[in-house]
């Protein structure tokens, strides 16, 4: 896939997926800045099809374009209460200087290193190439990865959902002294109601 | 050739044992708020004991033929055996704590199972993306672990800080596994090795980067300044069993990957990161052991003292040689041990009088002498006082850092251990010397007078009697340089 539509396809895709990632950050409103971050999904997914890479790119788009982008949507349209905007920062000046020097060195590299290419051949499908590859040569960190899942969404359970079983601080309390617990308690149900009244 | 899946038994009970206990827990609502938390010590200590049976099985998990992306040698049986020890200790521990204070009791064991599980992968993965996967899975674990207390909002601020640090250090140690793999076209170690040693002697500006932002990612795990920012407040918001296991498994973990990554891929280069780990050690103990100095919490106390102590072990990897690798382990058991011994003792005191603060251990040798005495074996274990496990273990990380030319390291390092000395010193002094707050005496526990008194005599025994412990170690390192 050489020639001058590809190349021009590439630099400009890549232009899109830089550019809408500046618009991530310079938003000033939350929502802007995902519909920005959309934008630069579909460009990265553009890119990948640039570069033979036709099933990560359509996932790039079913996944990250398509059902990410809308899910953020939703998170920041269901919670009405919370602050959307970019607050002002005076980190500026050392971000910008930062990330320029960071750039900067990682321009060199990519252009300087002597990389190590895979022979260009034919691409063969690469949902096939993929499918094989897990489960096959990376079936277990596969699998691990499920586990990973499984064990971030019991914890996502676990801290959003309202409790089954509750501490039992008080019946305890009453076994021993009274005073320091009772103390404290009532120091919990502030920091509670503070939690409550934050958001 | 299918690849060898019995090599993993200790991986299936775990992960097993976890859904069991979530499954009981939800089945049997009438059961006692801190039975799963047994229960799940029980699938811990069946892990642990598998795991023994791999004593002095040499194999590599082969995915396809010649793809080794796991390997089970005595460094992986080691590991595997002293992270299933500090699972079950954790969860010991963790049971009145549980019941006390947290809901979920269920989940939380499994968690904790679940944690331990990505650290005994990442000990054994020998290609980049089964350990990094099995460090995510550590991670994300802990990022619910840590704000598990959820009415608590210190709790919820350190698990925000900690995940939103965890995934930018994930960023910068992926971004750097993908310049490894850029340069040399393999994700596994050998190959890594294998393709370093032959490019001759021009340095790649792209390794380097890489290596930097691997150890960038790699030093947020195991919290080396600078990318310690979020630890003292992940150790203060946490459940306090948590903070003991962020202090240990996580640690323990992370840098058995540390050093299997950096000795066995990257060792063909190390004259290229030998001084960016050499540097961060020397900047890690100072500055964990002099913010140490000023802490009035005792959890933020222990934050920092084992950043110093991150300081001690980076050592080792810098030195990346055969006797620094089995100085580490030993040194690992010997921390684990005592900062085990020290958390249990801290939670006694809090379940029983809700506090953390410095200021509140005052008079604790009269109030309940056991744990105040108990205590002062961790401080000094923790200090290096000769007789201690913590004197032998970090005597022999230092020389084994002074052999492999890092001369002054180790005297920096033992300048730091002085300074540590002050502010267990004041812990101690707390203790014993000031008068009590609140007068009169408490009990320990049964079962946490006995867990404390088990680890106490480990300590003991670690520092009178290391040979058999450092015999492991060293035959676990060895299979690290076998080639």
């Amino acid at each position: 896939m050489d020639g001058f539509g590809v190349t021009a396809a590439f630099w400009g895709l890549s232009a899109l997926a830089v550019g809408s990632a500046l618009g991530i950050m310079l938003a000033r409103s939350l929502l802007h800045a995902v519909l920005w971050l959309i934008l630069a999904f579909a460009g990265l997914a553009g890119l990948f099809v640039t570069l033979s890479a036709d099933f990560v790119a359509v996932a790039q788009v079913l996944v990250y374009a398509g059902a990410v982008g809308v899910l953020v949507v939703f998170a920041i349209m269901l919670t009405p209460n919370s602050q959307t905007g970019n607050s002002e920062t005076r980190m500026v000046g050392p971000g910008l200087f930062v990330a320029s020097v960071v750039s900067g060195i990682m321009v060199y590299i990519a252009t300087q290193t002597d990389w190590s290419t895979a022979a260009r051949g034919d691409f063969p499908a690469t949902a096939l190439e993929i499918g094989t590859a897990l489960t096959n040569r990376y079936l277990l960190p596969f699998e691990v990865a499920s586990v990973l899942l499984i064990a971030a969404m019991v914890g996502a359970i676990v801290l959003v959902r309202a409790a089954r079983d509750e501490p039992e601080r008080r019946e305890l309390a009453g076994e021993g002294e009274g005073e320091v617990n009772t103390a404290e308690a009532a120091g919990r149900e502030v920091v509670a109601a503070g939690s409550h009244g934050g958001h | 050739m299918n690849p060898d899946y019995s090599l993993l038994i200790p991986e299936y009970i775990l992960a097993v044992w976890a859904a069991l206990v979530v499954a009981v827990d939800v089945m049997m609502p009438k059961l006692r708020r801190d039975v799963p938390a047994y229960l799940a010590a029980l699938g811990a200590l069946a892990a642990g004991i598998a795991s023994v049976l791999y004593i002095d099985v040499n194999k590599g998990f082969e995915a396809i033929p010649g793809v080794t992306i796991m390997h089970v040698d005595d460094y992986t049986t080691y590991m595997r055996v002293l992270l299933c020890g500090i699972a079950v200790f954790i969860l010991l521990m963790s049971a009145q704590f549980v019941r006390m204070r947290l809901s979920h009791a269920g989940e939380y064991s499994a968690i904790v199972l679940v944690a331990t599980l990505g650290g005994m992968l990442m000990v054994e993965g020998t290609e980049l993306i089964t350990s990094w996967i099995a460090l995510e899975l550590l991670s994300f674990c802990f990022y619910t672990l840590v704000s598990f207390a959820r009415r608590e909002l210190r709790s919820n601020e350190a698990g925000l800080k900690y995940m939103l640090l965890g995934a930018f250090s994930t960023a910068l140690f992926l971004y750097g596994l993908s310049l490894i793999y850029g340069v040399t076209g393999t994700t596994t170690y050998d190959g890594i090795a294998a393709a370093l040693s032959n490019r001759g002697e021009d340095l790649t500006l792209a390794l380097v980067v890489g290596f930097v932002f691997i150890i960038a990612g790699l030093g947020f795990k195991v919290a080396a300044v600078p990318f310690h920012m979020y630890t003292p407040d992940a150790y203060q918001g946490a459940p306090l069993p948590i903070t003991a296991m962020l202090s240990t498994t996580s640690k323990a973990a992370a840098f058995a990957l540390f050093f299997r990554l950096f000795t066995t891929a990257f060792l063909p280069a190390h004259e290229e990161w030998k001084w960016m780990i050499a540097l961060i050690a020397a900047v890690t103990m100072m500055w964990g052991n002099l913010v140490a100095l000023q802490q009035t919490n005792l959890r933020r106390l222990f934050a920092y003292s084992s950043i110093g102590q991150v300081g001690f072990m980076l050592i080792a990897v810098a030195a990346a040689t055969q006797d620094a690798g089995s100085s580490l382990l030993f040194h690992m058991a010997g921390y684990a041990v005592t900062n085990l011994a020290a958390f249990t003792i801290i939670v006694v005191f809090f379940n029983r009088e809700g506090s953390d603060e410095i200021a509140d251990l005052a008079g604790l040798a009269e109030r309940q002498p056991f744990l105040a005495l108990a205590m002062v074996t961790a401080l000094f274990s923790l200090a290096g006082m000769p007789l201690f496990a913590g004197f032998f273990t970090k005597f022999m990380l230092f020389v084994s850092g002074w052999d492999a030319g890092l001369e002054w390291l180790s005297g920096v390092a033992v300048v730091a251990s002085l300074i540590s000395l002050y502010y267990y010193l004041m812990v101690i002094r707390q203790m014993y010397v000031i008068a009590p707050r609140v007068p009169g005496r408490f009990r320990t526990p049964a079962l946490l007078w006995g867990v404390i008194a088990v680890l106490v005599v480990g300590v003991f025994f670690l520092g009178i009697w290391p040979a058999p412990l450092l015999d492991a170690a060293d035959t676990a390192a060895a299979f690290l340089f076998r080639a």
